[in-house]
């Protein structure tokens, strides 16, 4: 089918469109290193600076550092980052019904989303920061903030799980007559509950590295040994409590990871049934597939 | 035969099984121990609302707030360093992504190598990066911009590479039958397709620069944190409050304009 | 010309997907593959552009050696030869120019495909590869906002672009409807005949290869079962293909095809 047809003219605006992002981006570049306080010497002198501290920070002193209670201050930052996210699920859990509209009416949830919103504005180091002249220094105000901070994010992101879910469940339970609560316990929690629990997990992941950052403002866990050694210009220290603090990230992160993809295929809580027919496909010899 | 009511097996009613009920009682053994350790106090929640320092944080100064050599160019500032890292950080994590996706990267040894080092750089926590560019470049918004520079590019990695992962492998595998290099058969045949959701990635991580940038002045890396943490060590909270007003005024303004932007590219 | 001797190819599960398979294809034949889902087709038309690497066997394209050959030298080999999908493989965001464009990608430097700045020439050969397959007016509409047989047109225009010896088409009309698929193959035909391209297609449909085929290759469990003309072919050739008895899922368009009736099932 080769008919002869015309070649279309090409659209004007395609190269100059590309031109001219391409300038946005070179001045956007500009404009922000201006502000910089950069000068060339900085610039060039950065680098060298940078190796002479990495050069420093090898070996890591891993002793010293463990005798200054540093492995402790690092298991603090995990029960911080642990309770925060306990508290930031609790309390987010009956908010987040409250705040989803297949579940709740415009005006309960609108405040409460706009509560969720405020609080998510809020980092927690700057909630820790007001915290602070009212709870002392401490773990506990470093907890506090994380777990008000935890509200917010886990609240909105089990609200979306809520509101994504089938509605055909609810209609039954509505369709026997059963009231809002029991709606709630029947139809909707046991298809939401995997997917938040995975988002707590996922949530403390994260808290776990806040809180190694709260430290730095004295509100408990490991960022205060990193602070004092940085600012005694310690550096193998610091790479020591570095070191330390990643390795735990790592190995949470990896645990959390594989625990949350069995929650959500499935296998946490399975019943005894799966084992029982693989023992009886042994005894017959018949397989199942 | 239609089994009658009463003759057919009835499965055994599933029972909790015992590691499930051994890992809930580990649970909360565990958290009743770390509320111990954190000093978990439950009167804290009502003695915040009736503590006097909340007198301290009213009234809100506005003519102090609005003077614009207080507020105004460090949040100018703040947004000098947002952009710049965004720039950077984006810009780095786009080639970074193709390595560690084992759709795109050029061969084994550079997706080991950069999915190594990327999730050691995602393990340590933003502030600690901070921290480190402070102490090795001093104070101020140049470290800032370091700082959040990595905080952008492990940000923007790990949202990239998940869209890439995704993405449609068919018109990469034709770039490759006719003959294409490398990174030629990426433009051609991955980019176009991912490009749209890697703009608003970027957008995105801008939001989060400019919330974190606050943030980065608390450890003395500039922009409106640092004037926060003086005003801070000050106890002048009127201020502090009246700059946090503004700040989440800013950020909301931004987060509503990056919302529709990301919107018109989806 | 292209010969295959002794090639076997072993997926890392352990699947044979092909097995001591030899071919000689001459310059300038058409040639049909047919076979179950499975049976090696694609592997086939895959181990010519070294897609897919042979386990054992020599692939000899032009006088060169696939199997084992270099990057650089595989990148050469499939310069000259033009790949056709079933599912298009269209980078449906951008315009049909610039997949068109893909097919120079062999001929244009790197950083200048990588830039996205082609020059003149490539531009002009990729406007006549569309104009031989009839849609040059859709050069710059998005690829997306094409129909099905107009997609898969500007596949074959993309394989035109790269002025390849040979044509390796995959099942290039399975995603089309019953006209639109006749319009396709009516292409390639022409192109085999018009440009002496070298043409091997694999096809699911047996009407369609009897309408459309001069050679015929049956692959069956990964092993060459019929290999000849397509006139010498019954439909007891089909069941020894096949494995079993034709039915209506083989043909194209159940009644308009010009068989002796034999259709079982």
């Amino acid at each position: 089918m080769t008919a002869t047809t015309q070649r279309p003219a090409p659209p004007r605006w395609t190269g100059e469109r590309r031109g001219a992002i391409g300038v946005v981006l070179l001045v956007a570049m500009v404009w922000s290193i201006s502000g910089l306080d950069v000068t060339l010497d900085r610039l060039l002198g950065a680098p060298s600076d940078a190796w002479a501290i990495l050069r420093q920070m090898i070996p890591p002193a891993f002793a010293r550092v463990a005798a200054r209670g540093a492995v402790g201050k690092v298991f603090e930052s995990v029960y911080i980052a642990w309770i925060g996210t306990v508290i930031g699920a609790v309390l987010s859990l009956p908010l987040a019904f409250m705040a989803a509209h297949n579940v709740a009416p415009i005006w309960i949830r609108v405040p409460i989303r706009q509560l969720f919103n405020a609080i998510r504005a809020v980092p927690e180091l700057i909630l820790a920061v007001i915290l602070i002249p009212i709870t002392g220094l401490g773990p506990w105000a470093g907890t506090l903030a994380i777990g008000i901070h935890s509200i917010g994010t886990l609240g909105k992101w089990a609200t979306e799980s809520i509101e994504s879910i089938d509605s055909g469940p609810i209609e039954a339970v509505e369709s026997t007559g059963g009231r809002w609560v029991s709606s709630m316990r029947w139809a909707v929690f046991p298809q939401v509950m995997s997917t938040i629990s995975s988002y707590w997990l996922f949530r403390f992941e994260i808290n776990v590295r806040a809180s190694a950052v709260l430290g730095m403002i004295g509100a408990g866990g490991v960022g205060s040994e990193l602070v004092s050694h940085l600012v005694f210009r310690d550096f193998p220290a610091a790479s020591a409590v570095l070191v330390l603090t990643v390795g735990v990230v790592l190995t949470i992160d990896t645990i959390s990871a594989s625990v949350r993809r069995r929650i959500i295929t499935g296998s946490v809580g399975s019943d005894d049934s799966s084992r029982s027919s693989e023992a009886l496909a042994d005894l017959t010899g018949i397989k199942h597939k | 035969m239609t089994p009658t009511p009463g003759q057919s097996t009835r499965p055994e009613r599933p029972r909790l099984r015992a590691r499930t009920v051994g890992i809930a009682a580990a649970l909360m053994a565990f958290s009743i121990f770390a509320a111990r350790e954190v000093g978990f106090d439950p009167s804290t929640f009502w003695e915040v609302w009736s503590n006097p320092l909340w007198g301290k944080f009213w009234p809100i100064p506005w003519d102090w707030v609005f003077d614009s050599r207080n507020v105004l160019q460090p949040f100018v500032e703040t947004l000098q360093i947002a952009t710049i890292s965004t720039i950077l950080g984006c810009g780095l994590a786009l080639p970074i992504s193709f390595a560690m996706s084992s759709l795109t990267t050029p061969n084994r040894p550079t997706y080991l190598v950069s999915r190594a080092v990327m999730n050691v750089v995602r393990a340590v926590p933003d502030l600690f990066w901070a921290k480190l560019m402070v102490t090795a470049i001093g104070i101020g918004a140049f470290a800032g911009a370091w700082a959040l520079t990595i905080f952008s590019l492990a940000v923007m990695v790990k949202l990239f590479s998940e869209t890439v992962d995704g993405a449609d492998p068919g018109p990469l595998e034709a770039a490759r039958a006719a003959g294409g290099r490398h990174a030629p058969s990426l433009r051609t045949g991955i980019l176009p397709t991912v490009f749209p959701d890697y703009v608003a990635h970027a957008l995105y991580v801008f939001e989060l620069n400019v919330r974190a940038s606050v943030v980065l002045g608390l450890v003395g890396a500039g922009g409106i944190g640092r004037v926060l943490e003086a005003q801070r060590q000050f106890f002048r909270f009127d201020r502090v409050l009246g700059m946090l007003v503004i700040i989440f005024v800013v950020v909301w303004v931004i987060e509503q304009v990056s919302v529709s932007l990301r919107k018109r590219l989806i | 010309m292209i010969r295959l001797e002794d090639v076997s190819v072993t997926y890392p599960g352990g699947v044979e997907a092909l097995r001591g398979i030899d071919l000689t294809i001459d310059d300038g034949e058409f040639v049909v593959v047919v076979g179950l889902s499975g049976a090696g087709k694609s592997t086939l038309l895959r181990v010519l552009n070294g897609l897919v690497p042979a386990t054992s066997g020599s692939v000899v394209v032009d006088g060169t050696e696939v199997v084992g050959a270099s990057a650089a030298t595989l990148r050469q080999v499939r310069s000259r030869i033009g790949m056709i999908f079933q599912t298009f493989n269209l980078v449906n965001r951008t315009s049909v120019l610039n997949n068109v464009l893909m097919g120079r990608l062999s001929v244009v430097p790197a950083w200048r495909s990588t830039l996205g700045l082609w020059p003149a020439e490539d531009r002009e050969a990729a406007m006549a590869a569309l104009e031989r397959v009839g849609i040059v007016d859709k050069a710059y509409v998005r690829a997306s906002n094409l129909s099905g047989g107009q997609q898969q047109r500007v596949g074959i225009a993309r394989a035109l672009a790269q002025e390849p010896g040979l044509m390796l088409a995959d099942e290039p009309v399975a995603a089309l409807d019953p006209v639109t698929s006749r319009q396709v193959m009516g292409d390639l035909q022409k192109i085999n005949r018009e440009l002496g391209i070298t043409t091997l297609v694999n096809l699911h449909f047996l009407d369609l290869a009897k309408e459309y085929g001069r050679r015929l290759i049956g692959l069956r469990d990964g092993k060459m079962i019929f290999d000849g003309d397509i006139a010498d072919v019954d439909d007891d050739t089909f069941r020894d293909i096949y494995g079993r008895s034709i039915t209506d899922e083989d043909l194209l368009a159940m009644g308009d095809s010009p068989t002796d009736g034999s259709e079982g099932g």
